[in-house]
């Protein structure tokens, strides 16, 4: 890919170029002489992306999620067939102010890596670490051959949105494979999985009490209206609802053009319904449960959209569940 | 039968689950209910966390109606919710809104109010589980509790529970927390019975334990051998604004705070782990250390551990202040402290001659809460002198309130050519670490009381005892022939120069804040 796709002016957005070799020096002049700054940081945050068309985008989601997480942030932009080889690099503090007077500061450094292999990708990151500090790394490329043993055995925390993946099906064999080569290693978080959270909230609540709980076994149907491009999302919701009720209930998806990831859930059987619904513009979703007679609605929020948003949610939880490895492979039959 | 579970909740949820029920309100119409409670159920909502079919009963004397309680509390929603206010979810929350008008004392009301929960279970299909909240003056607990049993609301139907939250003050001595807590007993069993402190639900001070046991560089100094004293400052600039003086001249600074707030922080700090994260396991190591509490008795040991005082006239961010005798709704002859600082002791193996330095007052600087930890002091440095080691020594320093985080104090060599040597301050603070902000208390502890986790909460015996520790030095100080005096500080002075002389006489001083 030729790196022509990046202009001088978006370059610009990520701070100041620097040599790679003068990175610490040039950070630590970042901070001389600024009183009122503080610089703080609890991860090490890594984007890793092999889209050009990504990076800017990326460095606008750093801003935002520097502002919930103080982080050492890590962009690379690597692009593994760009000739000749390159590597440039860029420095800037993200700030925000705290209680009116001081400032608060993290620091990002930006990477654009042309004709690079896998050892320099990890080369940089391992070279810029915050030490003793959690390492995630939000791979935003497929699990390539970038993506190796070296680099993910000192991943803490990875994260990937499945739902950008062109193929899905060669994806999670690659991630189950690597967790497999990786026991107790590595916490995945994915963001299509996250984005069904406020989902999957409103579904338990629909059948909290006891007489609808009674009707599960009647459920027959699943029907998940979703946003183009996020079909591995529906998926996702989809086996976590045949995981916990056990069954393997026939799944209807419908795509739209336009609003949110997830916009409808419906499950249905003989005399029992629970809706999930999501309007376009909306930051909350109506439930109602029918169980016979009686209907009940409800209103509860829906979760965060954006996908800062959706990586600052993922930062805030500390320990990662197990219940989505569990799922993988459920999900992986779906894509059979 | 056992209830079915729901297999979709069971994974979703890293806590305890809040389990559907109806919240009653005692005292609907005060103040904790306007700028507290509701915000805080009402943030709950926001984040999701509200169980289904959830529903809040006011129970109060003015005569309202539902809909004009709910425009009431939005109002009160509008300026206090942490998360700000939506309108579309709170049309949506405040339908599960209702209020009752009763008097505290009077049957029939509490019958009523058995038949509206009657109605609520009939139109959810199921009998919800019951949280009866004491947000009322204290003298009108005994009659709600008394009423509530009368009518037979304290027992759960079908299989639910019937809990009670009591807020503070629990009873004013020890034996009227015993006449309160039998009251409670004859009510609800203690599993069931909630004593909040608001201060167990702040976010720094949950953080203590984590902090203790956690990590493992902390636990193994956490001891004589290595901590030369505790100090815990409750520092307040405001007075009696707002006519809190009323109360608060019944009361003092050793009942309103050092009896509940402070020394359950002195708990969180001097207890010995827990074999586990249960609340009773928790509550019986705290329980344990105010039991260890050396004793006060009598007007000697009180005036020899404990410093009393009234402020007077003075100025707090250069506005002037009155003194506490001319506030409002204060006795100008008060005998009342708004001031007080104690040396403790605690007689455990652990913490054997290491004093806990506690200090509560109103008028003084500036308003903060802060636990500080002061380690001994090296054996021999053999490149300072004494005097350069003065007010050196490493200092773990817990801030609960404002800017809540952990600093480490420690000695670090100047950059040069002498060996010269400079404090330095490694300071954690969750605002700038953490961007989210933390729930409030009362949101934790709502959760909490409808999950059914009393770990946050007070058990009778801790109070109790707590008591039993805070009476003898009322006694010296009200029933004694020759009573502690009661000293004085100019407002806007961090005390009265007695409670420096009392850390002075054991060579220390008091942290500067």
């Amino acid at each position: 890919m030729p790196s022509s796709n990046l202009n001088d002016s978006d370059l610009d957005r990520l701070g100041l170029e620097t040599p790679i070799a003068r990175i610490d020096r040039a950070l630590k002049q970042l901070w001389e002489g600024d009183e009122a700054k503080t610089r703080a940081s609890l991860i090490n945050l890594a984007i890793y992306t092999e889209d050009s068309c990504q990076l800017m985008a990326d460095n606008d989601l750093l801003d935002e999620v520097a502002a919930q997480h103080a982080c050492r942030a890590l962009l690379i932009l690597a692009l593994p067939e760009a000739q000749p080889p390159r590597a440039r690099s860029w420095i800037q503090a993200l700030c925000r102010p705290y209680q009116g007077k001081q400032v608060v500061c993290s620091e990002q450094i930006s990477f654009v890596l042309e004709g690079g292999d896998a050892a320099q990708v990890q080369n940089i990151v391992f070279a810029h670490l915050d030490s003793d500090l959690p390492l995630v790394v939000w791979w935003q490329a497929d699990l390539s051959k970038n993506f190796e043993e070296r680099l993910y055995s000192r991943i803490d925390t990875l994260i990937i949105d499945s739902s950008r993946w062109s193929y899905p099906a060669r994806q999670f064999d690659v991630l189950l494979a690597t967790m497999a080569a990786e026991p107790g290693g590595f916490d995945v978080r994915d963001l299509a999985w996250t984005r069904s959270h406020f989902m999957r909230t409103a579904l338990a609540s629909c059948f909290q009490d006891a007489t609808a709980c009674q009707n599960l076994a009647k459920l027959q149907t699943i029907q998940i209206t979703h946003l183009k491009g996020q079909r591995t999302t529906a998926l996702l919701l989809a086996a976590w609802i045949n995981q916990r009720l056990k069954a393997s209930l026939s799944m209807e998806l419908i795509e739209k053009e336009t609003g949110p990831a997830l916009q409808g859930l419906v499950l249905e059987g003989e005399g029992v319904r629970g809706e999930v619904r999501r309007d376009c513009d909306s930051c909350f979703v109506r439930v109602s449960s029918t169980c016979g007679e009686n209907t009940r609605e409800d209103l509860l929020p829906a979760d965060v959209d954006s996908e800062a948003e959706l990586v600052s949610e993922q930062l805030s939880r500390f320990h990662g569940s197990t219940l989505y490895s569990s799922m993988l492979p459920f999900v992986r039959s779906m894509l059979k | 039968m056992p209830e079915l579970e729901n297999p979709f909740q069971e994974t979703l949820l890293s806590r305890h689950r809040a389990e559907p029920c109806t919240v009653v309100i005692f005292g609907a119409t005060g103040d904790l209910t306007h700028r507290k409670l509701i915000p805080a159920i009402y943030n709950i909502a926001a984040a999701g966390d509200l169980p289904p079919q959830f529903k809040v009963v006011g129970f109060a004397r003015r005569d309202k109606t539902d809909e004009g309680f709910r425009k009431e509390l939005e109002e009160g929603n509008r300026q206090n919710s942490r998360q700000g206010h939506n309108d579309e979810l709170w049309n949506s929350f405040s339908q599960c809104i209702h209020y009752h008008r009763s008097e505290f004392e009077d049957l029939e009301g509490y019958k009523s109010l058995g038949k509206l929960l009657d109605q609520f279970d009939a139109e959810r299909g199921a009998p919800a589980n019951r949280l009866f909240y004491l947000a009322a003056a204290p003298e009108a607990f005994k009659p709600i509790l008394e009423m509530i049993r009368a009518a037979g609301l304290n027992e759960g139907t079908k299989g639910k529970w019937a809990r009670v939250v009591c807020e503070k003050p629990f009873g004013k001595d020890l034996a009227t927390a015993q006449e309160l807590n039998a009251v409670v007993a004859a009510t609800f069993a203690e599993k069931d019975t909630y004593r909040i402190d608001h201060y167990l639900g702040k976010e720094t001070a949950q953080n203590i334990m984590v902090l203790r046991f956690a990590n493992s560089i902390f636990e193994p100094n956490w001891n004589s051998r290595y901590i030369d004293n505790v100090q815990i400052t409750c520092a307040e600039n405001l007075g009696m604004e707002g006519g809190r003086g009323g109360y608060y001249d019944t009361a003092g600074a050793l009942r309103d705070m050092v009896q509940n707030h402070l020394l359950q922080l002195v708990t969180l700090v001097a207890m010995e782990p827990p074999t586990d994260l249960s609340a009773d396991s928790v509550r019986d190591e705290k329980v344990k250390v105010i039991r260890a509490l050396r004793p006060l008795v009598g007007p000697e040991a009180v005036g020899k551990n404990v410093v009393r005082a009234q402020y007077t006239a003075g100025s707090v961010d250069g506005t002037p202040r009155v003194g506490y005798r001319q506030e409002d709704r204060v006795n100008p002859e008060s005998n009342t402290e708004p001031y007080v600082a104690l040396r403790l002791m605690i007689d455990t193996w652990r913490w054997q001659g290491v004093p806990f330095y506690i200090r509560v007052g109103k008028q003084l600087p500036k308003k903060a809460t802060e636990i500080s930890i002061h380690f001994k002091k090296p054996p021999q440095v053999p490149f300072a002198t004494s005097s350069m080691l003065r007010n050196s020594e490493n200092t773990l320093v817990i801030r609960i309130q404002p800017d809540e985080g952990i600093a480490l104090r420690i000695l670090c060599k100047q950059p040069g050519q002498a060996m010269s040597m400079q404090q330095v301050k490694m300071d954690f603070r969750y605002s700038s670490s953490f961007g989210k902000a933390s729930p409030e208390a009362y949101e934790r502890l709502l959760l909490d009381a409808m999950a059914g986790d009393a770990t946050l909460f007070a058990r009778r015996d801790e109070v109790e005892n707590a008591w039993r520790f805070i009476d003898e030095i009322e006694n010296a100080w009200h029933k004694s022939d020759s009573p502690p005096v009661m000293h004085e500080y100019p407002a806007g002075s961090w005390g009265p120069k007695e409670a420096d002389d009392l850390l002075r006489a054991d060579g220390r001083e008091w942290r500067l804040l």
